[in-house]
């Protein structure tokens, strides 16, 4: 079948990725290694669901069969969700088809036979937008559409697997901070706190507001102040929430990535030429160890 | 490339801003095996000038090299401006012979991102090897010599190693020539280099293109001695402020407030408006002039050019570093090439900065030292200057003041009194 | 002797972009480095040379700016650099450029381990090394924290959103890492004095053979600036402007 094959280890960003092609009104096929997300998404709206069966628990090593699966059914693009091994998979692809691949796509849709997409450059700075030929594949990062729902019919298909890479062990990461991508409001605390017990007056602020803590990069992975889960960033957590409080952050452009859909943007810093003044609805110029307290009391009312 | 034995240069140059790439250039030129060693990522990112730079210390380096160097606008329009509260008084000197055809400039603007650069890529080209980003943490000292340097857990030996880095030489100290710096003896100058478009550089201060403008300012430190500057680049201009840190101190407000406070003052405003502010530094600035320069200038196997050795002089309308730092690399790159063994070598230098001015020159403006030390000049002579002239111009219909009359009460009105004015008259006359 | 090839990429510096009124974006005043996730990529190369008793080898694929990159690399551990110099580098995408490095590894002998930064600083589209592995048909292992070669086998840990897995495959093999894998260290004197004496291989497109004409068209480019609404508080004293910052957030409804 013709259009839009479409792959994610998480069935949520797989239901999500259904609804993208639906939107384009092409043929939406659902590939999945997994018996028990292939009856989840029953209800996905997919035009069929494809379980894939051969040797490998790892769906990395049916790269190459799944390339040629989609030349041999004519599709039109690959749409895989932007996780590590959906990454991963994609490119692979990609490598095998010589095709374009477009990754973290912020918006795809088609335009005169081409899929036109748009992404960001230089940690969020810059961005692109790039039109794709032919057989191509995409990355799209959860969040970015809705999943439909409706009725989908499964079918299995047995592909062979490279077999050249093989699992050994998966151990379950123990998330040690609260979760960031559902937190509604977020105080943040940047590389111009002096010393680790100075956060107190970021965890009395949050305290405060019912709110989350995170950081930035260089607290988390030079610093050691906090696990590298509460970073926000392009190459860390990407957030969405109602309120986000920073202090002592400067705002770099990968940074302010992580929190450019939140709804209200706060920074308090003391160099009024932050560039993070420019990515924030309010701010205040001063120091923090003064302004961060008396803001804790001023909300606390 | 210059060949060196495995590990041994023929001299080691820690810094490659203006002195060490200056030395390098004349050593590297002469066959010598020269390593510079830069602890910023690029010869210049961690220097700051006003700034410009006499053309005279380039025609010394090489007859002709001012012409291909990456300078800014030629100064032909020398100027003094005394603020007061919201008002000044200009002085604007004027000299087309500055910028004669036929003839090197006078000066240029400058600036050391890219002239730094530019010149250490100069001595490279001659020969001399450039490595950036590398910290030189201690000198190799055996049987009383100084014999190389450490960096990190390398070892590199040389000749002689001259110590290029700067105001408050690290290398000086390790060396035993100095101990730290005394507070009098430096400022600190803060300054921003805001982007304009050259055409409305050249309207604003009445310049023809290539040409440019140097400014010295007085009564924008608040009373503390120090003083402010402006010079117009090819596409910005470099605004700033030097201060002398106890007089700040004292005062309520940060150095940070008083430098804005400069850049919206009603006659520096206009200037800048719409310019977009690319740079923000700070830097230490040797003020001491003569006095500074510390008694010894060398040990065996060791030299110190530039800032390190003190070479800045500030005569208060104007500041010299740049050509001072080259002169001094070029002495110290002679004597290594004439002195017969390493004890001759550091005599050799002594010599050369006598022979090329600059010992003279410094000792024969060191009376400003005195005259700038008065506290009284940094307020209250701008203050008096600007009130005299509102006297003078402010025309209401009412009876004129008698002159006289006018100076007097200025004078009283800035608590000064004349025989102060005599005694600073005296004085400049002994000193300078 | 093993090759270990560390590929790295020549950007320029995101600190020194420019995005004008008309958000066009201008590069000319951006000093160009070699990406940061690179030198942990030339690192791990160095580790795992001095594990196997090989050499690393540097690869860039660049234009004529990027020959300034290979003092840095090579000062960095590297015992030989490889440079693809071509204009067309300035137009690949990551087809384009998977194409230009595997032809490269092809040309060089005893290629035992390819690796890659996930991704690159300035595009970072985590593409080189899956696509290299489909290319030059060879095992890839991406998202890597942790590698440990044994005889011919490699271990290797990859970092997942939500678990570390552990896999493993046999050398030949292109290996994607994270930067957090190690902590590239900062070159010494000595090292950086080596760089300018060791040996650079340098192709053009033509000794490549191989097409490098991108498989997707940039369209357009331009500056990414937020809508936001700016109002900064910074004249008057803390306890002003912390009213006001409460009472604004108030209305705002997001407390």
């Amino acid at each position: 079948m013709a259009g839009i094959y479409i792959y994610s280890e998480s069935k949520d960003l797989a239901a999500e990725l259904v609804g993208f092609a639906r939107g384009t009104g092409k043929p939406a096929i659902l590939l999945t290694l997994d018996e028990k997300t292939a009856e989840e998404l029953k209800n996905s709206c997919a035009d069929k669901i494809m379980l894939i069966t051969g040797s490998s628990e790892l769906i990395e090593n049916y790269a190459r069969a799944i390339a040629d699966l989609l030349v041999k059914e004519g599709a039109e693009l690959l749409a895989v969700g932007a996780t590590a091994r959906g990454r991963d998979l994609a490119a692979r692809i990609a490598g095998y088809l010589d095709c374009a691949m477009a990754s973290d796509v912020t918006a795809a849709n088609f335009a005169d036979g081409k899929l036109m997409t748009t992404r960001m450059l230089y940690g969020g700075a810059v961005q692109q937008s790039e039109a794709l030929a032919g057989l191509s594949v995409i990355t799209i990062p959860a969040g970015k559409f809705e999943p439909v729902n409706g009725e989908t019919p499964v079918e299995t298909i047995e592909l062979a697997a490279d077999n050249r890479v093989s699992l050994v062990e998966t151990a379950p990461i123990v998330k040690q901070g609260a979760d960031l991508v559902a937190a509604e409001k977020v105080v943040c605390v940047g590389m111009g706190m002096d010393k680790a017990e100075d956060m107190k007056i970021a965890q009395d602020l949050a305290d405060a507001i019912g709110a989350v803590i995170a950081c930035t990069r260089g607290i988390a992975e030079e610093r050691h102040w906090l696990p590298v889960e509460q970073y926000i960033g392009i190459s860390g957590a990407v957030i969405k929430p109602k309120l986000y409080i920073s202090m002592g952050v400067s705002g770099q452009v990968q940074h302010v990535f992580g929190i450019r859909d939140a709804q209200i943007i706060v920074a308090v810093d003391t160099n009024e030429k932050a560039p993070v003044f420019k990515a924030a609805d309010y701010g205040i110029v001063g120091d923090m160890y003064e302004v961060i307290p008396a803001l804790t009391e001023a909300l606390k009312k | 490339m210059n060949l060196s034995s495995e590990d041994k240069f023929d001299a080691i140059i820690i810094g490659a801003g203006p002195a060490g790439s200056a030395c390098a250039y004349t050593l590297a030129k002469e066959g010598r095996s020269v390593l510079m060693i830069e602890r910023g990522d690029t010869p210049g990112s961690k220097n700051v000038t006003g700034g410009r730079l006499y053309t005279y210390a380039l025609e010394l380096l090489e007859p002709g090299l001012f012409s291909e160097a990456a300078l800014e606008r030629k100064v032909t329009h020398e100027q003094i401006m005394m603020l007061s509260g919201d008002r000044s008084v200009s002085i604007d000197y004027h000299n087309p012979a500055y910028n004669a055809a036929g003839q090197p400039p006078m000066s240029y603007t400058v600036l050391r991102a890219v002239f730094d650069e530019w010149l250490a890529g100069k001595a490279e080209e001659m020969g001399a090897m450039l490595v950036c980003s590398i910290k030189v943490d201690d000198l190799i000292e055996q049987d009383g010599k100084i014999v190389g340097v450490i960096a990190g857990e390398d070892e590199m030996y040389a000749e002689v190693v001259i110590a290029a880095d700067g105001v408050n030489s690290i290398m000086a100290q390790k060396a035993g020539l100095i101990s730290d710096i005394k507070k009098e003896t430096v400022g600190v100058g803060v300054k921003e280099i805001i982007e304009l478009p050259s055409k409305t550089i050249e309207e604003r201060f009445h310049l023809p293109a290539g040409e440019g403008a140097a400014r010295m300012l007085l009564g924008c430190t608040a009373g503390i001695h120090g003083g402010g500057f402006l010079y117009t680049n090819q596409d910005s201009i470099s605004l700033g402020a030097v201060f002398m840190p106890e007089g700040a101190a004292e005062k309520k407000k940060s150095v940070h407030e008083m430098f804005q406070e400069l850049k919206m003052h009603p006659a520096i405003y206009p200037l800048i408006t719409g310019g977009q502010t690319v740079e923000y530094s700070a830097h230490l600035v040797g003020e001491a002039g003569f006095r500074g320069i510390p008694q010894k200038l060398y040990r065996e196997g060791f030299l110190m050019v530039g800032d390190a050795a003190g070479f800045v002089i500030n005569t208060g309308y104007s500041i010299r570093g740049i050509d001072l730092a080259i002169v001094s690399g070029i002495a110290a790159a002679r004597a290594v090439i004439s002195a017969a063994d390493s004890t001759a070598v550091g005599p050799a230098y002594m010599k050369e900065l006598e022979n090329l001015q600059l010992l003279p020159t410094m000792k024969a403006v060191d009376g400003y030292f005195d005259v700038l030390e008065t506290k009284w000049l940094y307020d209250k002579v701008p203050n008096l200057a600007n009130d005299v002239f509102d006297s003078l111009f402010t025309v209401t219909g009412a009876v004129p003041q008698k002159l006289s009359k006018t100076v007097t009460g200025a004078l009283k009105a800035n608590d000064l009194s004349v025989w102060q004015l005599i005694k600073l008259g005296i004085k400049g006359v002994r000193s300078l | 002797m093993p090759k270990i090839i560390a590929c790295y990429k020549w950007v320029a510096d995101e600190a020194d972009i420019r995005i004008d009124a008309d958000l066009s974006v201008d590069l000319s005043k951006a000093k160009g480095k070699i990406s940061e996730y690179d030198r942990n990529a030339i690192e791990a190369a160095v580790q795992a040379a001095a594990a196997m008793g090989g050499q690393a080898v540097g690869l860039t694929f660049g234009t004529t700016k990027a020959r300034q990159s290979l003092k840095d690399a090579l000062s960095r551990g590297l015992e030989e650099a490889i440079y693809i110099n071509t204009e067309e580098a300035n137009e690949a995408d990551g087809a384009a450029t998977a194409r230009a490095l595997a032809a490269a590894i092809r040309k060089t002998e005893d290629v035992s381990l390819v690796i890659c930064a996930e991704g690159a600083s300035d595009t970072y589209q985590r593409q080189t090394a899956p696509r290299l592995g489909a290319l030059l048909d060879l095992p890839v292992i991406t998202s890597v924290t942790k590698m440990e070669i044994s005889g011919n086998t490699l271990t290797a840990v990859r970092k997942l959103e939500d678990c570390l897995q552990t896999v493993k495959a046999q050398l030949p093999a292109v290996v994607a890492v994270l930067p957090e894998i190690n902590g590239a260290p900062i070159p010494g004197l000595k090292a950086v004095l080596a760089a300018g004496k060791k040996p650079v291989t340098e192709f053009s497109s033509t000794d490549l053979g191989v097409d490098l004409k991108p498989k997707s068209q940039v369209t357009e480019c331009k500056g990414y600036i937020m809508n936001r609404k700016n109002i900064i508080l910074s004249e008057g004293d803390t306890a002003d402007k912390v009213k006001a910052l409460a009472a604004a957030l108030r209305k705002e409804g997001v407390l």
